[in-house]
């Protein structure tokens, strides 16, 4: 489904991935975890053409990203990112229209859907995600936990064949960072292909099937977790297990 | 550009300032006192009057810089000249800046009302001009009485007496556009868009053989004949008695008529300046409520212009700024310098040498002329778009980079992003500063006044130099702007309100 193969990125002097690697099944939830300033979201930006990268190959299905940009590059990278959505620390929903139109807004101007079946379709979703009866309210109104429920049935909107989560909860309180982990967790089951950039250790013991550790611009280890949290093999995944105990 | 309006205030707050003491102190022993004749009168006027020497401009020429040097010697001082905008001359002599106003000044009943005239230094007629190749009209009559379904464009100084005498007489049958200028009005009948221009005689004869007024000819008889006077304060008879001793004296020893010839000025006519006075005043001029109901209507109209022109530019200028704002953000990096130069030197130019280029040159480059409320509305359009796209810039850079990324994380084209994601947004943002400008430019229209359109204070401008009602005059006129731009205020402030219970960033 995603096969990234050796990437390289660096932002002026400062090289922030150097040969990453990693694979995700149809139907997978991945977790990568991992210090800070070791890549995660540079790498996840590069699978949705947010970013560019310097060298490697990035490919999602049948679509294959080549490094740096050029003109022919628009409309692959449109095509791209309409079959893989993406959720942000941040949330990042559109202040000036509702949260219905929020999540309206792929199939109709991305998608080119009819505006009545993309409402449609925005009411189930939003009802799955617990929100149904704030469809009308203006995202400023919602809380931090709200907000990002929106923003997840936004990308599920578009039907995507897999959604990038860029550390969804860090930007959240524990009690809103659990009922959005929920949400998640009822995605992973029910089978939908996940890429996730997270801290939360009860969601990948919980939901993950594969997790790719991250360090220094490389995923340093993959593996179940059940591998990862009781046979870590790189000391550096040790190191951040053990931060991430206390 | 707000000088118009500061005039507009300083006319009657100096009217109100020097009401109590118009009967102190005497002027013409002032003007002993001090040695120096001061005399008001502009040289943007021009020909034959005053105006700067073209080989050395801060030598002054004009057959009244003779003259006032003439009659200061006959008083025994010396002449100052005092430079001042031709229509406030009045609100200068009445704060006690001058001592008289010399410059072309026609008697007329609402001036004698206001000020003391003189006796009559020059005898005026009205010359009426057109195109060397013109064969319509032959006279003022022709002009005035034109075939079925013809309307004449004429050309004026706005609020002289050429521009009286065609309201007068055949306001009606023509169309009359009213500039600034003397040179203005001629030059529009040279480049062929309007047909005649009527001007005070001695303006014809002096622009007769200069460029400005070449390619123009004498058509029919001189018409309206009428008196250049002298204005002193009003009540100052010894100084008014002593202007008129000297001119009776220039008169008898023949040295005004050889002052005149030199100047061309010389006609029969002339001859009944020996003679000639003017009536003493009459009370014609209304006060009060009969002011708000005589000027009311005029003033009204003039305002209904102002709303028009306004109403039409500021559109125009929010969409131009908005394409101009999204091409240096966004727009392909070629495109950038030519969109920076071009906020930059609209921004750094004054709007009125831009509605000269617009009005003037440009139908001279082209050979089409736009109509002038047409250029005004373009001009203002042009002009505004330069801030309106700052301002713009400003809101487009106040959205979150995220908003983009999160938009084309959808899968949405740029150019969608931006119609559904980033514009909406920044219009938003933009909706306060935009109404302020929109405020501004209610108020930048008076600038238009340079390109024959009489809206709001040109109007104002013309009735207060005719009038003696000019306190009740300037208020009707504040009142007209303040009831104009208040509900825009109002609409602002609503706004800003509004959006920040949306919860949206605000533009500082």
């Amino acid at each position: 489904m995603i096969i990234v193969e050796n990437v390289h990125k660096s932002f002026g002097s400062l090289s922030v991935l150097r040969g990453a690697s990693l694979e995700v099944e149809r139907g997978e939830t991945a977790v990568i975890i991992g210090a800070s300033g070791g890549g995660k979201s540079t790498l996840l930006r590069c699978i949705n053409a947010l970013e560019t990268f310097d060298a490697g190959s990035v490919r999602v299905s049948d679509l294959a990203i080549s490094p740096g940009h050029n003109g022919a590059s628009h409309e692959l990278h449109q095509r791209l990112r309409q079959r893989v959505g993406m959720v942000f620390q941040q949330f990042n929903l559109f202040p000036h229209l509702s949260v219905l139109e929020n999540v309206m807004c792929g199939p109709q101007y991305a998608l080119g859907r009819a505006k009545e079946q993309a409402a449609v379709e925005a009411r189930m979703l939003l009802d799955r995600v617990g929100l149904a009866d704030k469809i009308d309210k203006r995202p400023a109104t919602l809380s931090g936990g709200q907000q990002q429920r929106v923003a997840i049935a936004r990308a599920l909107a578009n039907e995507p064949e897999v959604i990038l989560f860029d550390e969804p909860t860090s930007a959240l309180d524990p009690r809103m960072t659990t009922e959005v982990l929920a949400v998640m967790a009822d995605l992973s089951t029910s089978g939908q292909t996940m890429l996730v950039v997270s801290h939360a250790m009860s969601f990948v013991r919980r939901s993950a099937h594969r997790v790719h550790v991250m360090a220094d611009g490389q995923v340093i280890e993959s593996g179940s977790p059940d591998q990862i949290f009781k046979s870590p093999r790189d000391p550096r995944t040790r190191e951040l297990l053990a931060e991430a105990r206390t | 550009m707000k000088s118009s309006h500061r005039r507009i205030v300083l006319g009657w707050l100096l009217l109100i300032a020097v009401l109590p003491q118009a009967a102190n102190g005497d002027a013409l022993d002032d003007l002993r006192t001090g040695g120096e004749l001061i005399w008001g009168a502009d040289q943007e006027g021009g020909g034959p009057y005053v105006y700067p020497d073209p080989a050395d401009p801060s030598k002054l020429l004009g057959f009244e810089v003779e003259l006032a040097d003439l009659l200061a010697a006959e008083l025994g001082v010396r002449a100052r000249f005092f430079q001042a905008d031709w229509v406030t001359l009045p609100e200068f002599l009445e704060n006690k800046s001058i001592h008289v106003v010399l410059n072309g000044y026609e008697w007329t009943p609402g001036r004698a009302e206001r000020m003391t005239a003189t006796r009559p230094y020059y005898i005026y007629e009205l010359q009426l001009l057109a195109r060397q190749d013109e064969t319509r009209f032959s006279s003022m009559e022709d002009l005035c009485h034109p075939p079925q379904g013809v309307r004449y464009k004429v050309s004026v100084l706005g609020g002289s007496a050429p521009d009286s005498y065609l309201r007068e007489h055949c306001q009606s049958s023509i169309e009359l556009y009213e500039y600034d200028g003397n040179v203005n009005a001629m030059q529009q009948v040279v480049s062929g868009l309007h047909d005649a221009t009527l001007q005070d005689l001695p303006i014809a004869v002096f622009y007769r053989n200069l460029p400005q007024g070449r390619g123009l000819k004498f058509v029919g008889e001189p018409v309206g004949r009428g008196y250049y006077v002298m204005y002193v304060r009003k009540g100052e008879l010894r100084l008014a008695e002593a202007l008129d001793d000297a001119i009776e004296r220039l008169l008898a020893d023949g040295r005004l008529k050889e002052l005149y010839e030199r100047y061309g000025l010389w006609n029969a006519t002339q001859e009944g300046l020996a003679e000639a006075a003017v009536e003493a005043a009459t009370s014609s001029s209304a006060r009060g409520w009969e002011a708000v109901e005589r000027y009311g209507p005029t003033l009204v109209k003039a305002a209904a212009l102002t709303v028009l022109i306004s109403v039409a530019a500021m559109p125009l200028a929010m969409v131009l700024g908005l394409f101009v704002a999204l091409g240096r953000e966004y727009g392909p990096s070629l495109v950038r310098p030519f969109l920076t130069v071009y906020v930059e030197v609209l921004r750094g130019t004054p709007v009125m040498l831009q509605l000269y280029v617009l009005y003037f040159l440009l139908p001279k480059m082209l050979g089409v002329g736009l109509s002038p409320i047409f250029a005004a509305i373009a001009g203002l359009a042009i002009n505004y778009s330069a801030y309106e796209a700052e301002i713009y810039r400003a809101g487009l850079q106040a959205i979150p980079r995220g908003q983009m990324e999160a938009a084309l994380a959808l899968g949405m084209s740029r150019n969608t992003a931006l119609r559904r994601v980033i514009i909406p947004q920044a219009v938003r943002i933009v909706i306060p500063p935009v109404t302020n400008d929109f405020i501004a430019l209610f108020k930048d229209t008076s600038i238009c006044s340079v390109i024959a359109v009489v809206e709001l204070t040109k109007q104002y401008n013309m009735l207060a130099n005719n009038t003696t009602a000019v306190l009740e005059v300037a208020c009707m006129t504040a009142l007209l702007y303040l009831a104009m731009s208040y509900p825009l205020s109002v609409f602002s402030r609503r706004m800003e309100r509004r959006l920040a219970g949306e919860g949206m960033p605000v533009a500082a």
